[in-house]
C-alpha cells in the first residue's frame, strides 16, 4: 500500500518535472529539474527492488551527466529568446503530434496482455545474491559480448573526443598543451617559489617570482604560468 | 552444302567489302566480291547440275535454330530442290556478270567498294529468299532485297531524283509486304507452322477452313492466296503496286538489270510457284492472279510504246513481262511462269546491260530522241540489243519464244472466262512489245545523229568488262529457250521439277496446252512479226507518221505518255491527303503528345523543387518529420492493419 | 559457449587498437598513411578470417554466424576496402591526414560485422551503436571546416532520436513478448494470435530506427546535409558500407524474427520503399550538388532495395543482396571519381564542374558515364540486373502497383543522371582537373570495369545470394 502510493508519488514528480525540462524557461532550471526526473526515476527502481541501477542512474546521470550539461549551458552563451520562439513555433505540431502518438499508444496499451510464454522465458530469482552480484555474473557471463562491445563503443567515443578536440599535434598551434605529469609532480617548491625578505608595508604579491621550470615549454607570457599550472 | 557456300558466299564478299573497303582499297573489294560470286556461282550452277542430271537428292540444309518461341519455330534452313537450284544458279550466273560488267560501267565512280558491297548483299539476300525453307526465312529474304534495292536505287544519293525513287520503291513495297506478313501469320494460325513441308503435308486437312471477318465467311485458303498475291504485286511491280518501278531506273543500270529485271522483281512469282501446292486449293486467287497479270502486261506494254527514256522503256516491258508470268501461275502453269522467269531473266539482264552500254557511250544521254546513227560504231551493243529484242518479241527461236507461247497456250488452255481474258491481254501486248523494242531500236540506233557532235566524237564500244557479260547474256538469250523448253514445260517436266512444284490432282494444263489450236500457237509469233514491221514502218520508212499520230490522237498520246495518270491519281487520292493528314497529325503531336511528357517534365521540376524545400536545414525540422513519420506508420498500422 | 563464431571481429577489434597504438605511439611525424595500410591490411585478413571461420549461434545466442551474415560481412569489408583507399589521397590533400581516420572506419567496420551477424535485439543495437558513433565523428572529422562540423552535430542528434526511436520499439517488443533473441520471437510469433497490437507498434518503432539508418523516407532528412557536409570519402564510405550493414539489418530482423508478421509489416515497408524511390527521383532534379544528388540517389537506391524485402520471400532477399553488391561497386567508383575533382588542389563538386570533362579526361568521363547509366537502370549495366532482381521478386509476391511505381521512378531519375552525361559530352568544357592519384584511377577503373562486365558473369554472385538467402530463411 505504502509502496504504491510512493510509485505514484514519485512517478507523478517525475513526469512533472520531466515537462518542467522541455517547459521550463530558464535552461538552468531545465537542467536541474532533469536532476529532478532522475532522482524520482531512481526511486522508482529502488521501489522495484533494484537498488544497484538506482545507485548508478544516481552517480552516473546526476553526479556527471546532469552536472555536465550544467556546466555546458552556464558556458555557452543561448539567446534564450530565439530559443522561446522557436519552441512556440513548433508548439502547435510538436503537441498535436504528442497528443496523437499519445492517444494511439493509449490505444494500444490497453489491450496489454502479458505473452504466453513470457513466465518460461523469466529466469528464476536468484534471492541468495544481491543486485550487484547478479548483474556482474550475467555481465561476464551471458552477455560478455555486449559487454566488450560497449568498451568498444567507449574506446570510439574517446577517440572521437579526442579527435574532435585535441590541437596540439600541429605545430603552430598554440591552443592547448600537453601536460607532463612526471615534471609536474616531481616538482619541488623550491623550484616553483623565492622566499625573498621584503619589507612588511609593500606590495603583498610583488615577492613572489614564477620560475620557469618545465622543459620543453617556452613561456612568452609569465603572468600565464597560474593557468598553466593547476593543470587541466 | 555447296548450296550453303553458294548462298553464303556473296555475304561473306558484301562484308569485306562493306567494313574493310575504305581499308583495303577499291580494287581488293571488287576482287573479293568478284572471287566470291564467281565460286557462288560455280557452287550453284553445280548444284542445279547435280540435282537434275546427276545423283543429289532433294533435301533440307539445317544451317541453325532461329527462333523458338513457344510453339512457334523457324530455322535458318536451305531448301534443296529443284525449284530454289534452278533460281540459285539463276541468281548467282546473273549477278556475277553484273557484277562483272560494274567494273566498267561504275569505274568512273567515288564510293566502288559501296556499291560492290551493296551488289552482293543483294544477292545474299535473294538466294536466302529462294532457298527458304520456311515463309519467315523467305521473309528475311524478301526484305532484304528490298533494303539492298533502296540501297541501290538510292546509291547516288546526292540526287534528289534518286534519293525520291529509292524513298518510293520503299514505301509501295511496304505495301505489298503487309499482305504478305498478313499472309504469312495467317498460314500459321491455320497450320501451326512455316515450315513449307509442315504447310503442304497439312493441306488437305483445312482445305474447308473459313476465316470469319467482316460478317462473311472466306475460305481461308482464297485469303491466304489473295495476301501472298498483294506481297508479290508490290515485289513484281503489278497494276496497282507498279509505280515504283519505272522510277527505280534512277539507280544505276547494273541494278536495274540485276535487281528490276532478272531477280528481285520476279521475287513474287517465285513466291506463287513456291506456293503452288497451296494455291491450286484456291482457284479463286488465282482468277485474281490471272486478271491482275494480264492487265498488268497490256498496261505496261500500251505505256511503253510512248516512254522515250530507253530505261523506262525497258522498265515498262519487264513490268509488262511480269503480268505474262502471274497470267502463266494464275492459270496453274507453274512451270511455265517459272520458264518464262528463267528467260526473261537473260534477255532481259542483256538488255538493260546493252541499254547501259549505250547510255555509257553516249556520255550519260538516256532520251532515246537524242540518240540514233550510232549503230556502226557500238557493233558489239547493237547485236546484243538485237539479239535481246527478238527474244523479247518472241520471235523464234530465241529464249522468249518458247516461253511466251507457252504462256499463251496455257491462257488459252485453261477454258476459263479470266483465262481467256488473259490470252487477248497478252495477245495484244505481244504485239506492242515488239512493236516498242523496235521502237527503241530503231530510234537509239538507226537515222540520222541526234546528239550533238560533241557526243558523237566520243561514242565508243564499251570495254572488255561490259562487252563479256553482253555476250555471255546474249548466249544466254539464244540458248536457254530451246534447250530447256521440253525439259521444264515439256510431257515429262515432273522428271525436271521432282516435288517441287506440287499440283493438284485436277490440274493437267500442261497436257491440255498440247491440244490447242496451231492457230493459237501462231498467233502471238504472227502478231510480233507484225508489230516489227509496223515499228519499222513508222520509224525507218515513214518517220513523220508517229508524230502525226500523236497529233491526231491528242487525249490517247497524253494518256499513254503520262503512264495512264497513275502517279497523279495516287497523288491526288493518297499522298495529298496523306500528307494533309500527317501535317495535322504534326500539329497534334507538337500540341498534345509533346505537351504530356512536357507538361510532366514541368511538373517534375516543379515538384523537385517543392520537394527540396523541405530541406531546410533545421535539426528541429528534420526531427519533426522523423517523429511524423512514425506517428504516420503507427496510424497506418491501426487504421489499417 | 562458442566463442569462436566472433573470431572475425575480435581479430579486427584487436587489430584495431594494435593500429591505434602504433599511431599514437609512433614517432613518425605522419602515421596516417602508414595506418591507412595496414587498416586496408587488417580488413582483407578479416575477410579472409571470414570466409574460413565456422558458422553457428554463439555468446549465449547473442550473435550468429550463418551464411547471410558471411555473405554481408564480405560486401560490408569490401566497401570499407574502397572506402579507406579512396579518403588516403583526400586527406594528404585536404589538411586531414589523421591516424584516427582509418581507425574510426575500422571500429565503424566492426560494428557493422556485429550489425549483420546479430541475433538479438541487445546485440542489434549495440552493433548499430558502434558504427553510427564512429561515422559521427567522421562525418565531423574536418573539424575547421564549418560545414563538416554541422553535418557531425547533425547526424548525431538526429542519430540520436533514430536510437531513442529503436529502443523505445525494441522495450516494446521485449515487454509484449518477453524476449529479445530472434529465435525466440520468431517462435512466439509463429502463433499469430501472440501478435498483439503493442508488439506490432514496437516493430514500427524498430522500423522507423532502422529506416533512419538506411535513410529511407520520411526519415532521410539528414542525409542530404550529411552527404554535402561531410568530407568526401566519410561521404563515400557512408554511401556503402553502412548502407549494406543496415540493409542487412533491416532485412534480418523483418524476416527472421517478424517474418510470420510479414501481413503486417508488408504495408509499411511498401510505403516506405514507395516513398524513397519517388522522393529519390525527384528530388534530385533540381541539385546543382553532385554529393547532394548522390545522397537523393542513395535515398532512391535504398526504396530499391526495399522493394525486395517488401516481397519478403527469399527471393526478394536475393534480388536485395545482388542489388547491394552492384550498389556497393558502382557507388564506390562513382564517388572515387568526385573525389578526383579537384582543381588547383581544391575539391570542387558542382555539376557544371563536368563540364566538357569528354575532353580533358576522356577515362573519367566513360568510367562516369558507366556508374550514370548504372544507376539510372539501364541494360546490361549492374544496376539493370539488381533492378531486374528486385522487381521479380516484388511482381512474384503480387505487388504489382510498387514495382510500377518503382519502373516510373526510375525512368524520372533516369532523366538526372543523363543530364550529367550530358553536361561531361555537350557543355562547354571548364578547366581540366589536377592530376588523378592512382588509387583513385583504381578505385573509379574496377568499378567501372564491374559495372560494366557484371552481366556476363553474374552467376557467382547470383548463386551467393541465393545460398545466403536461403541461409536466412533456414
Amino acid at each position: 500500500m505504502i509502496a504504491t502510493a510512493a510509485f505514484y508519488v514519485f512517478a507523478a514528480i517525475l513526469i512533472a518535472s520531466a515537462a518542467m525540462v522541455v517547459s521550463a524557461r530558464n535552461p538552468v532550471h531545465a537542467v536541474l529539474f532533469l536532476i529532478l526526473a532522475f532522482f524520482n526515476a531512481a526511486a522508482l527502481f529502488l521501489l522495484l527492488g533494484a537498488e544497484f541501477l538506482a545507485m548508478i542512474l544516481v552517480i552516473v546521470y546526476v553526479g556527471a551527466v546532469a552536472v555536465l550539461f550544467l556546466f555546458v549551458v552556464m558556458m555557452l552563451d543561448i539567446n534564450f529568446a530565439e530559443m522561446r520562439e522557436g519552441f512556440q513555433r513548433y508548439l502547435p505540431v510538436g503537441a498535436a503530434i504528442g497528443v496523437v502518438l499519445l492517444v494511439e499508444l493509449a490505444a494500444v496499451l490497453t489491450g496489454w496482455k502479458f505473452a504466453p510464454g513470457i513466465a518460461t522465458t523469466r529466469a528464476a530469482p536468484m534471492s541468495a545474491l544481491t543486485n550487484t552480484a547478479q548483474l556482474g555474473r550475467l555481465i561476464y557471463t551471458d552477455y560478455i559480448f555486449l559487454f566488450q562491445v560497449s568498451g568498444l563503443v567507449l574506446l570510439v567515443a574517446m577517440i572521437g573526443a579526442i579527435v574532435l578536440t585535441l590541437r596540439d599535434r600541429r605545430p603552430s598551434a598554440t591552443i592547448s598543451r600537453r601536460q607532463n605529469i612526471a615534471v609536474q609532480i616531481a616538482r619541488t617548491s623550491a623550484d616553483t617559489m623565492v622566499m625573498m625578505d621584503v619589507p612588511t608595508r609593500g606590495p603583498t604579491m610583488a615577492h613572489i617570482k614564477p620560475l620557469v621550470t618545465e622543459p620543453g615549454e617556452e613561456l612568452a607570457d609569465p603572468i600565464d604560468t597560474h593557468a598553466h599550472h593547476g593543470g587541466h | 552444302m555447296l548450296l550453303a557456300v553458294a548462298v553464303l558466299a556473296p555475304l561473306f564478299g558484301s562484308m569485306i567489302a562493306g567494313l574493310l573497303g575504305r581499308a583495303i582499297g577499291d580494287r581488293a573489294a571488287q576482287a573479293v566480291t568478284i572471287l566470291c560470286m564467281l565460286l557462288a556461282s560455280v557452287c550453284g550452277v553445280s548444284a542445279f547440275v547435280s540435282l537434275v542430271y546427276g545423283s543429289a537428292t532433294p533435301g533440307v540444309v539445317v544451317l541453325g535454330e532461329w527462333v523458338s518461341a513457344g510453339e512457334f519455330h523457324a530455322n535458318w534452313a536451305l531448301r534443296y530442290d529443284t525449284l530454289s537450284a534452278v533460281m540459285v544458279a539463276m541468281v548467282t550466273c546473273v549477278a556475277t556478270l553484273i557484277h562483272i560488267y560494274s567494273i566498267g560501267y561504275m569505274s568512273h565512280d567515288k564510293s566502288i567498294a559501296r556499291f560492290f558491297s551493296y551488289l552482293s548483299l543483294f544477292t545474299f539476300a535473294m538466294l536466302a529468299l529462294v532457298t527458304a525453307d520456311n515463309l519467315l526465312q523467305l521473309f528475311f529474304g524478301w526484305e532484304g532485297v528490298g533494303l539492298a534495292s533502296y540501297l541501290l536505287i538510292g546509291f547516288w544519293y546526292d540526287r534528289p531524283a534518286a534519293r525520291a525513287a529509292a524513298m518510293k520503291a520503299f514505301v509501295v513495297n511496304r505495301i505489298g509486304d503487309l499482305g504478305f506478313a498478313a499472309g504469312i501469320a495467317l498460314i500459321f494460325f491455320i497450320f501451326g507452322s512455316i515450315e513449307f513441308s509442315t504447310i503442304f503435308a497439312g493441306l488437305s486437312q483445312h482445305v474447308n477452313d473459313v476465316y470469319h471477318v467482316l460478317g462473311t465467311d472466306f475460305r481461308a485458303y482464297e485469303v491466304i492466296g489473295i495476301l501472298l498475291f498483294i506481297g508479290a504485286m508490290g515485289k513484281s511491280a503489278q497494276l496497282g503496286l507498279h509505280v515504283w518501278l519505272p522510277d527505280a531506273m534512277e539507280g544505276p543500270t547494273p541494278v536495274s538489270a540485276l535487281i528490276h529485271a532478272a531477280t528481285m522483281v520476279t521475287a513474287g512469282v517465285f513466291l506463287m510457284s513456291r506456293m503452288s501446292p497451296l494455291l491450286d486449293f484456291a482457284p479463286g486467287a488465282m482468277h485474281f492472279v490471272t486478271f491482275m497479270g494480264a492487265s498488268t502486261a497490256l498496261f505496261a506494254a500500251t505505256v511503253a510504246c510512248t516512254q522515250n527514256d530507253i530505261k523506262r522503256v525497258i522498265a515498262y516491258s519487264t513490268c509488262s513481262q511480269l503480268g505474262y508470268m502471274f497470267v502463266a501461275a494464275g492459270v496453274g502453269a507453274y512451270q511455265v511462269s517459272m520458264f518464262h522467269l528463267l528467260t526473261h531473266a537473260f534477255f532481259k539482264a542483256l538488255l538493260f546491260l546493252g541499254a547501259g552500254s549505250v547510255i555509257h557511250a553516249m556520255s550519260n544521254e538516256q532520251d532515246m530522241r537524242k540518240m540514233g546513227g550510232i549503230w556502226k560504231m557500238i557493233p558489239l551493243t547493237y547485236v546484243a540489243m538485237w539479239i535481246g529484242n527478238l527474244a523479247l518479241a518472241g520471235v523464234p527461236p530465241f529464249a522468249g519464244y518458247f516461253s511466251k507461247d507457252a504462256i499463251l497456250e496455257a491462257a488459252w488452255a485453261s477454258h476459263s472466262l479470266v483465262g481467256h481474258y488473259g490470252f487477248w491481254c497478252c495477245l495484244i501486248a505481244a504485239f506492242l512489245t515488239a512493236f516498242y523494242s523496235w521502237r527503241l531500236l530503231i530510234m537509239t540506233f538507226h537515222g540520222a545523229p541526234r546528239a550533238d557532235h560533241h557526243t558523237m566524237e566520243h561514242v565508243h564500244e564499251s570495254p572488255w568488262a561490259m562487252t563479256v557479260p553482253l555476250i555471255l547474256l546474249a548466249a544466254g538469250a539464244v540458248l536457254t529457250g530451246f534447250s530447256f523448253a521440253d525439259q521444264i514445260i515439256g510431257e515429262d517436266w515432273h522428271a525436271f521439277w521432282g516435288d517441287a512444284i506440287g499440283v493438284a490432282a485436277s490440274n493437267h494444263i500442261l497436257a491440255d496446252m498440247a491440244a490447242v489450236p496451231a492457230v493459237v500457237s501462231m498467233a502471238p509469233t504472227v502478231l510480233g512479226l507484225l508489230g516489227i514491221a509496223t515499228a519499222y514502218a513508222f520509224y525507218m520508212v515513214w518517220p513523220a507518221i508517229p508524230g502525226r499520230l500523236a497529233a491526231s490522237l491528242p487525249g490517247l498520246y497524253r494518256f499513254l505518255l503520262n503512264k495512264w495518270y497513275f502517279d497523279e491519281l495516287y497523288d491526288a487520292t493518297i499522298v495529298q491527303p496523306a500528307s494533309r493528314l500527317a501535317r495535322r497529325l504534326w500539329r497534334i503531336d507538337g500540341e498534345v503528345i509533346d505537351g504530356m511528357p512536357n507538361g510532366v517534365a514541368r511538373l517534375t521540376a516543379d515538384g523537385s523543387s517543392q520537394i527540396v524545400k523541405l530541406q531546410t536545414g533545421s535539426i528541429a525540422n528534420y526531427a519533426f518529420a522523423m517523429l511524423i513519420g512514425v506517428v504516420a506508420l503507427v496510424s497506418l498500422y491501426l487504421i489499417v492493419g | 559457449m562458442n566463442w569462436t563464431v566472433a573470431i572475425p571481429e575480435i581479430a579486427l577489434a584487436c587489430l584495431g587498437m594494435a593500429i591505434l597504438m602504433f599511431g599514437v605511439l609512433s614517432k613518425a611525424r605522419n602515421t596516417f598513411h602508414i595506418c591507412s595500410l595496414m587498416t586496408v591490411g587488417a580488413l582483407v585478413l578479416t575477410a579472409a578470417l571470414v570466409l574460413s571461420s565456422n558458422g553457428g549461434l554463439g555468446y549465449n545466442g547473442l550473435f550468429l554466424a550463418d551464411s547471410y551474415a558471411m555473405f554481408a560481412k564480405l560486401l560490408v569489408l569490401a566497401a570499407a576496402v574502397l572506402g579507406v583507399i579512396v579518403s588516403i589521397d583526400y586527406n594528404e590533400h585536404n589538411d586531414l591526414r589523421r591516424f584516427e581516420f582509418p581507425v574510426l572506419m575500422l571500429y565503424a567496420t566492426v560494428g557493422m560485422m556485429i550489425m549483420v551477424s546479430a541475433s538479438n535485439l541487445m546485440s542489434l543495437y549495440m552493433g548499430l551503436e558502434l558504427q553510427s558513433l564512429s561515422i559521427y565523428v567522421l562525418a565531423a572529422f574536418a573539424r575547421d571546416d564549418l560545414r563538416s562540423s554541422e553535418a557531425g552535430l547533425k547526424y548525431f542528434v538526429l542519430g540520436a532520436l533514430a536510437s531513442g526511436l529503436l529502443l523505445y520499439g525494441i522495450s516494446l517488443i521485449y515487454g509484449f513478448s518477453g524476449s529479445m533473441a530472434f529465435d525466440q520471437l520468431a517462435l512466439v510469433l509463429s502463433d499469430s494470435s501472440h501478435a498483439s497490437p503493442g508488439l506490432i507498434v514496437g516493430i514500427v518503432f524498430v522500423v522507423a530506427g532502422l529506416a533512419f539508418k538506411i535513410s529511407a523516407v520520411p526519415f532521410h532528412m539528414w542525409t542530404p546535409d550529411v552527404y554535402e557536409g561531410a568530407p568526401t570519402p566519410v561521404t563515400a564510405f557512408m554511401a556503402t558500407a553502412p548502407k549494406v550493414a543496415a540493409v542487412a539489418l533491416f532485412v534480418r530482423v523483418m524476416i527472421s524474427p517478424f517474418g510470420h508478421l510479414l501481413a503486417q509489416w508488408q504495408q509499411l515497408i511498401v510505403l516506405i520503399a514507395m516513398a524513397s524511390m519517388v522522393l529519390g527521383a525527384f528530388a534530385a532534379i533540381g541539385q546543382s550538388n553532385i554529393k547532394r544528388l548522390m545522397a537523393y540517389s542513395s535515398i532512391g537506391h535504398m526504396g530499391y532495395i526495399l522493394v525486395g524485402l517488401a516481397a519478403g520471400t527469399q527471393q526478394g532477399v536475393r534480388g536485395v543482396l545482388i542489388y547491394l553488391v552492384t550498389y556497393v561497386f558502382t557507388n564506390a567508383g562513382m564517388f572515387a571519381c568526385i573525389i578526383a575533382m579537384r582543381r588547383r588542389g581544391r575539391a570542387v563538386e558542382r555539376i557544371a564542374d563536368l563540364g566538357g570533362l569528354w575532353r580533358s579526361d576522356p577515362g573519367m568521363a566513360a568510367a562516369l558515364t558507366i556508374f550514370l547509366f548504372s544507376m539510372a537502370g539501364l541494360p546490361p549495366f549492374s544496376g539493370f540486373i539488381g533492378k531486374y532482381f528486385v522487381f521479380g521478386a516484388a511482381m512474384q509476391s503480387g505487388l504489382v502497383t510498387l514495382a510500377v511505381v518503382g519502373v516510373l521512378a526510375s525512368a524520372v531519375s533516369a532523366y538526372y543522371y543523363i543530364r550529367i552525361i550530358k553536361v561531361m559530352y555537350f557543355d562547354a568544357p571548364e578547366p581540366a582537373f589536377d592530376v588523378r592519384p592512382a588509387s583513385l584511377s583504381i578505385v573509379a577503373g574496377a568499378g567501372a570495369l564491374f559495372t560494366l562486365i557484371f552481366f556476363l558473369f553474374p552467376a557467382p554472385v547470383v548463386a551467393a545470394a541465393e545460398a545466403a538467402a536461403k541461409g536466412l530463411f533456414g
